[in-house]
């Protein structure tokens, strides 16, 4: 299986008042294509902090990411921006969009920006009707975002992050601001996604959330305390069980 | 607790309060300066008068055998209320040299009086009284010093008679009677013991000794009819008429005043604007605040309080500010003329209490929404969620543009508010250059010609000498125009030369006598002129007037005048009105059939002369520089620097364009910065996001310069579409006072102010957002995770 992520001796250190605040302190891991892998940790450990810098959205310290085998710490800002557009996908939790642009605009922006796929507008914004489509959103296509429900907009989210047929997606607790049901149906889609073999990097709070997932970090004080692998074979309340004796095993 | 809480905000929205607080000190830097300029030129050359001493009617006249008639007349006058009198000689540009050459180039009479013995006010440049003049040294009025290059401390030589002293240039003298572009008659201030000695010679005191009378009467048209008889008179002018002669000064306090009212008016929208702009950023702490239960006004006065701070630290900056920028401002007006820029502490005190109410008013206004919205509206940003409207109008998937492009145009669209204020801001300054472009095209263009009453030729040669021998009886105008005839065929030359003479005759009209200077050519044709009523004059008996003058004598096309010609009476009739800003809008036209004998001719602008081989311009510019050195005159032009030469236009064009357009590139660029700047300080959210997603740097920065693009493009179509209706709203009745009565035809160079002045203004904006745009590199992708 082929690794899509490789991180190395990752370090991330913000000076605030003069003051060093070491936040991911020599992080190693990887992730293979078609995982599906879970950021756990308590507030103010560095999972977002993680998240964005393997992402190439924020710049490390020291250390090296390999994304694809290509060293982002060498690349020009200019050339992460074109691997975030065209090779990555990103999902935030708070369901951030353009304000001046509808809904189906704001997914097919990133496929308009490519030019991975030499396609016309028109191909594109077909694209984006049939994954809002299979989302269950195709009926805010022409909605302003601010005329739609949360869950509709991470799901159209979602549609964004997969416009550009992204190697891998990282989505920063994208169930954080949603109620339970809308929750599960973001949650089911992403699992839909990976299983048809979208590498997922997810950083939650929530145990069903990670659950989900093949495998999950644990994170405390910048470093990786812990790494669980989750039993595809269990239902998912044994996953959760499970996942949750192995939390409070780590201090949880 | 308020103060803690403004205290926190301030620190926390540094850069939207910094960019409000660099908008009110525009704000109050423009109202306390425009204000306190607008004071100054309303009523300005009324105060500039009374401080000069300037009287109600006013003559030159020229002393016969020691002998002024006008003296006499004005004693035996009972509208004569009283009377001053200066001692002058009388001079021409050939009295002064500087190593053997002319010192200066002018073309009218001047003047050589004594500080001491004046009855009259005069000032230096610095806008002084000029209390004494040192012996050996001369000031000089006007703007021919200037034009010479004479420089203070300059020696020339003054010969008049058998005098022959040498003097220093002391300076550029304000004088309000004799010192405008129009008047063109140079005054030289010179100390009581220089002065005596001129007038202890012999041939001094027979031929070029005189007087300027400063006359106060409570009947002016009842002087002039008295005095209309008298005899050796250079000049006869009443105070208004002096005033019109200030009408380039005039023209262009007019613009300043333009100037000012418009900085007010863009400083005003862009403070709204902003205000409305930083309240709506702050919905969302308004509705936290509406949720834990603070009243609407309490929540209202908070933001009053933290804007009464921003404004009063912007008014008090602005204030301090304002007084360097209105004299900057009014300078280019007062080079003739005494016209300051009052900085009345007062006056800038009250324009930044008026900015601070205008604030504090448009912070009340926009913060009325409030009451309105319920909390959890307010949390929202002020959208209820229930707008039916939508709020992107293009769609990405159906546009064929590139898109940075579509999301450019599309938040154009999407915030119609926020780019309209814009562009109309952008619209104001863009037809402000356009206007006053077209403005100072049409003051230096052929079309001029027409409002001076004189016929186009092809070059015109302004010989004081020739002209002044006519006028002195020394030879025949026939005679000096067969002289330049002869020498223009000499040099491979021909040429047909004509002038148009210039006669004072008295006329009465109503049994009201006045002293009208005519103009009569017997060389020139009918169809040359132009007339805004009735036909051309065709017989002896027929006149056409200026409708100015046609005011003044209460006249109109058929009526009679009695024309007094060497004490004959001679009835004609009015045939045509015409526009004309000679002699400050006064003038009569005679028929050429007309008869007048050549000996009463008094003065004449220019010999004409029109090539036989009717050459192209080129080569009229090139005969122009040959005849210069023929006849050792510099004084020899073609049509258009005849103009500025005559008008003084040049110099005028120089101060407009010296000061509108860096005002408003500077204005652009100010707003273009701002406004930018606080666009992205708002949408620090959307670019992260947009940085998140993969777009680059410099395609942000594109669509962010594309918004102002599209914004200054449409500010130049709307100012294009506007710029005539402005030129007759604004500037016909400025010409109108001058004597354009019927309008007056613009001159447009559609090269210049459609093409090259857009682009710089374009050209301005886009730089100017480009550059500020920059900041956009500042913000991270990972900022994304920071929004609210």
């Amino acid at each position: 299986m082929n690794t899509v992520l490789e991180v190395r001796d990752l370090c991330k250190t913000y000076i605030v008042n003069k003051r060093q605040n070491n936040v991911l302190r020599n992080v190693n891991f990887s992730v293979n294509e078609g995982e599906m892998i879970g950021v756990m940790g308590p507030s103010g450990s560095g999972k977002s902090t993680l998240l964005y810098t393997v992402s190439g959205m924020d710049k490390m310290t020291a250390g090296e990411v390999f994304f694809c085998g290509k060293n982002m710490s060498a690349l020009h800002e200019n050339e992460l921006a074109r691997m975030r557009l065209e090779d990555m996908g990103f999902i935030f939790q708070q369901m951030y969009m353009m304000k001046n642009l509808s809904v189906l605009d704001n997914i097919i922006l990133p496929a308009v920006k490519s030019s991975k796929k030499k396609v016309s507008n028109r191909i594109i914004e077909q694209r984006g009707r049939e994954l809002m489509k299979r989302l269950g959103i195709a009926e805010i296509a022409g909605n302003d975002i601010n005329e739609v429900s949360g869950g509709q907009l991470q799901r159209a989210c979602i549609c964004r992050s997969m416009i550009n047929d992204p190697k891998i997606i990282f989505a920063d607790e994208p169930t954080g601001s949603l109620n339970r049901t809308s929750s599960e149906e973001v949650m089911k889609e992403l699992a839909k996604l990976n299983a048809n073999g979208t590498t997922i990097m997810i950083v939650t709070h929530d145990v069903k959330v990670a659950a989900k997932c093949t495998r999950v970090l644990f994170i405390v004080d910048g470093n990786i305390k812990g790494e669980y692998n989750i039993d595809s074979e269990k239902n998912m309340r044994d996953r959760e069980r499970c996942l949750n004796n192995w939390l409070m095993e780590m201090g949880w | 607790m308020v103060l803690r809480i403004i205290g926190k905000d301030l620190k926390r929205k540094k850069t939207m309060n910094i960019i409000l607080l660099l908008f009110v000190i525009l704000s109050a830097m423009f109202t306390a300066s425009s204000v306190n300029n607008i004071v100054a030129i309303e009523g300005g050359l009324d105060r500039y008068f009374e401080e000069a001493g300037m009287a109600d009617y006013y003559i030159l006249s020229h002393k016969s055998n020691s002998k002024d008639s006008v003296e006499e007349l004005l004693q035996n006058s009972e509208n004569a209320k009283s009377y001053r009198k200066d001692d002058v000689i009388y001079t021409t540009e050939d009295n002064f040299k500087r190593s053997g050459k002319k010192l200066m180039e002018y073309s009218n009479i001047s003047m050589v009086q004594s500080l001491s013995n004046s009855n009259f006010n005069f000032f230096d440049q610095n806008n002084n009284a000029v209390k004494n003049v040192e012996p050996g040294k001369m000031y000089i009025t006007g703007a021919i010093p200037n034009r010479s290059n004479l420089q203070v401390g300059d020696k020339f030589t003054l010969s008049i008679g058998e005098i022959n002293r040498e003097f220093e240039f002391a300076g550029v003298l304000k004088d309000a009677l004799l010192g405008s572009e129009m008047m063109g008659n140079p005054r030289m201030l010179v100390s009581d013991e220089d002065f005596k000695k001129i007038a202890s010679d012999d041939y001094v005191k027979q031929y070029n000794s005189g007087s300027i009378y400063y006359i106060e009467t409570d009947n002016l048209s009842a002087l002039q009819s008295q005095i209309a008889d008298a005899e050796n008179v250079y000049l006869m002018i009443d105070t208004d008429t002096v005033k019109l002669s200030y009408f380039m000064n005039t023209i262009v306090a007019m613009i300043i005043l333009i100037l000012s009212i418009g900085l007010i008016i863009v400083s005003f929208v862009v403070l709204r604007f902003t205000i409305g702009f930083t309240i709506a950023e702050e919905f969302r702490e308004i509705g936290v605040m509406k949720a834990i239960g603070l009243k609407n006004n309490s929540i209202r006065l908070l933001y009053l309080a933290k804007y009464f701070f921003i404004a009063l630290a912007g008014a008090v900056i602005g204030y301090f500010l304002s007084i360097p920028f209105g004299i900057m401002l009014i300078k280019s007006v007062s080079e003739n003329m005494v016209l300051e820029s009052r900085n009345s502490v007062m006056l800038g005190i009250l324009c930044c209490i008026a900015v601070v109410a205008v604030i504090l008013f448009f912070s009340w206004n926009c913060t009325g929404k409030i009451k309105k919205l319920s909390p959890i509206d307010a949390v929202r940003s002020g959208q209820t969620g229930e707008r039916f409207h939508k709020k992107s109008i293009l769609r990405l998937g159906k546009t064929r543009l590139k898109s940075t492009a579509f999301l450019a145009i599309n938040d154009v669209f999407s915030k119609p508010k926020q780019f309209s204020i814009i562009t109309a801001i952008l619209t104001i300054c863009t037809v402000f250059v356009m206007v006053l472009s077209v403005t100072v095209n049409t003051l230096g263009s052929e079309k001029m010609l027409k409002l001076l009453g004189i016929t186009k030729s092809d070059v015109y040669f302004i010989d004081s000498k020739r002209i002044t021998d006519v006028i002195s009886g020394a030879k025949n105008v026939n005679e000096t125009k067969q002289e330049i005839s002869d020498i223009l065929a000499e040099n491979n030359m021909p040429a047909s030369v004509y002038v148009e003479e210039w006669y004072n005759l008295s006329v009465t009209a109503n049994d009201v006598k006045y002293k009208v200077t005519f103009v009569w050519c017997k060389d020139t044709k009918l169809t040359d002129y132009t007339y805004t009523k009735g036909v051309a004059p065709k017989y002896e008996n027929e006149v056409a007037l200026s409708e100015m003058l046609a005011e003044k004598m209460n006249v109109n096309i058929g009526d009679t005048l009695i024309i007094n010609v060497d004490g004959e009476d001679k009835k004609i009739i009015v045939t045509a009105l015409f526009q004309s800003i000679m002699q400050t809008g006064t003038v009569g036209r005679l028929c050429p059939a007309f008869e007048i004998p050549n000996q009463l001719m008094t003065g004449a602008v220019a010999y004409q002369i029109n090539f036989d081989d009717n050459p192209d311009e080129k080569i009229i510019s090139e005969r122009v520089e040959k005849l210069k050195d023929i006849f050792d005159n510099k004084n020899i032009y073609d049509t258009r620097r005849f103009i500025h030469a005559i008008t003084g236009v040049t110099d005028t064009i120089k101060s407009v364009r010296d000061l509108v357009l860096p005002i408003s590139l500077i204005v652009i660029i100010l707003i273009a910065i701002l406004m930018e700047r606080s666009f992205i300080s708002k949408e620090k959210s959307e670019i992260a996001l947009m940085k998140a997603i993969g777009l680059k740097n410099g395609s942000i920065m594109a669509q962010h310069t594309g918004r102002f693009l599209i914004s200054v493009i449409l500010a130049q179509a709307i100012a294009a579409g506007l710029c005539v209706p402005l030129l007759m709203l604004l500037i016909d009745p400025i010409f109108s006072t001058m004597g354009a009565t019927a309008g007056i035809e613009y001159q447009f160079n559609v090269l210049e102010q459609f093409v090259v002045y857009p682009f710089i203004i374009t050209a301005t904006v886009v730089i100017s957002t480009f550059l500020t745009a920059i900041h956009i590199r500042k913000i991270q992708a990972s900022d994304t995770a920071n929004i609210e």
